[in-house]
């Protein structure tokens, strides 16, 4: 079982999200950008090429520089988007990066340059980010303390 | 009489013909072949295959900042045929239609590619309230004209786009079908669910924006900044209140399109900013008419009710938190709309509507 957020739980959802068919065509088809996840201090940032997310490695906060844009939740939000998404197999409208960039006040997705171009690809490529998270679905989730 | 006139006729074609020989036959000139700026020219295919942005090398790759051609000519080909009949383009300054990710976004609208008819889970649908299915049904029609509005729009400039610029060109042509695509799904959900199409819009913003005659930079202002940030804010709602995987679906693809256009809008719009002198004055005149004509639309209660009713769940829910979460999307439709203003450097906080200052900080 895999601790999210970790090494692991990504490299693990990247494998059902690049061989399971139903989300190669799904949101849209070919999606090309580098975006990174916030949980805390644990930071990670993952690579999607084509059909694929083709990597996934922890860095540091400076490297934040680096990405078209990042998604920030609280640890225990994320916990809950995840949970909700095992529970529903993909998430239900209340817990969709559409609907949580929309709910807070502070925003999902953010970007430290304000590149308001490369920000846009949060909405461009939002469904197969969606299903991307919703691939985590399939593998089973420790959550550290 | 007529057929012996036929047949003499024939008969001399034939023996015409028959003393035909080789030396009679032109040589070919082929005075066109070797016509060319960049001979021997090999783009590769690159980790996104053969783009359109991939093949601007060398001679190619240069985009002039005045077309002087009034003709079709492909950019990169050769001129000078002579006798070819003027087009009459009117924008031919780069300047007044160029982005520079219009290539690539382009080739990410062609591959994101949907289909309504069988993208669209449509067998999820499945019986509303009744005021809930004709509000959703009036946001349908409301919708229906947005597209309808943005098609128009781009393919009445469209002949006006110089070749010169074929990227912006070929963007703006799957914006048209974007467009279509918009019209015709929202068509669909309002015809497919027991209802029907509802009221037609006043329509100020959409007539405003179909008469920008004054150039296409203005007209990217008014459709892709002030309607476009809209009913991108519109399909973000409507992704969320969704009653249905259909729903969900229908408004998470137009959301990613919806983005796309923005994008060029933007991309465009710094552009200009950058390169005009006076540019960004006459943006903020454009967008200071264009905001009073929104003001008074939303005067007009029809979108605003249909919107309380979705997202309040029906009547008593619109009364409540409806309308509230209506307040809500107009305050994300103008904190968005401003925030891209500041990044584009065009003044619109100060002299912003004082109506429509009231939804910052809702």
């Amino acid at each position: 079982m895999a601790v999210f957020p970790s090494q692991e739980w990504f490299d693990q959802v990247r494998e059902v999200f690049n061989t399971h068919e139903e989300y190669h065509g799904a949101g849209g088809g070919a999606c090309d950008t580098t975006f990174a996840v916030k949980v805390g201090d644990d930071i990670f940032q993952l690579v999607m090429e084509g059909l694929e997310c083709t990597s996934a490695a922890r860095v540091d906060e400076k490297s934040l520089a680096d990405v078209d844009f990042y998604l920030e939740l609280e640890p225990e939000e994320w916990r809950e988007m995840i949970e909700n998404i095992k529970e529903h197999d993909g998430a239900d409208l209340n817990w969709t990066l559409n609907t949580l960039d929309l709910d807070r006040d502070e925003r999902v997705a953010k970007s430290v340059t304000g590149d308001q171009y490369r920000e846009d690809l949060f909405f461009r490529f939002n469904q197969t980010l969606q299903f991307f998270f919703d691939a985590s679905a399939k593998i089973d989730t420790e959550f550290g303390a | 009489m007529a057929t012996s006139s036929r047949e003499s006729k024939e008969r001399a074609l034939e023996k015409r013909v028959a003393d035909i020989t080789p030396e009679d036959i032109p040589e070919p000139k082929l005075n066109w072949m070797g016509r060319s700026h960049q001979w021997g020219t090999r783009v590769k295919a690159g980790k996104k295959g053969m783009t359109i942005a991939g093949l601007n090398v060398g001679y190619y790759a240069e985009v002039p900042e005045f077309w002087e051609d009034q003709t079709r000519m492909p950019r990169g080909s050769m001129a000078g045929r002579g006798g070819v009949p003027p087009i009459g383009y009117s924008v031919r300054h780069k300047h007044e239609l160029w982005a520079d990710s219009a290539g690539d976004l382009y080739e990410e609208a062609i591959q994101r590619r949907w289909i309504p008819s069988s993208d669209i889970p449509w067998e999820s649908l499945e019986p509303l309230p009744e005021v809930v299915e004709k509000a959703m049904c009036q946001l349908c029609t409301e919708l229906c004209q947005h597209a309808n509005v943005e098609l128009e729009t781009i393919t009445s400039w469209q002949q006006q786009l110089s070749y010169g610029y074929h990227e912006v060109k070929m963007y703006l042509a799957t914006e048209s079908f974007d467009a279509t695509r918009h019209f015709e799904v929202f068509r669909k959900r309002a015809l497919a669910n027991g209802g029907g199409l509802g009221l037609e819009s006043r329509g100020e913003v959409n007539r405003m924006i179909l008469e920008s005659k004054g150039g296409w930079t203005e007209t990217v202002a008014v459709l892709h900044l002030l309607r476009g940030v809209f009913t991108h804010t519109i399909y973000r709602h409507g992704m969320k209140f969704a009653h249905n995987a259909a729903e969900r679906e229908i408004f998470a693809r137009c959301l990613q399109d919806k983005s796309r256009h923005l994008v060029y809008g933007l991309d465009h719009l710094k552009y200009a900013i950058n390169h005009q002198d006076d540019q960004a004055m006459i943006l903020e005149q454009v967008l200071a008419i264009g905001e009073r004509f929104v003001l008074r639309e939303m005067k007009d209660p029809v979108i605003r009710e249909a919107l309380a009713i979705i997202l309040g769940g029906g009547i008593e829910g619109a009364r409540t938190h409806g309308m509230a979460a209506y307040d809500h999307l107009m305050g994300d439709y103008f904190r968005q709309y401003l925030a891209w203003c500041d990044w584009l450097g065009l003044s619109r906080r100060r002299t912003f509507p004082e109506e429509l200052k009231t939804y910052l900080d809702k």
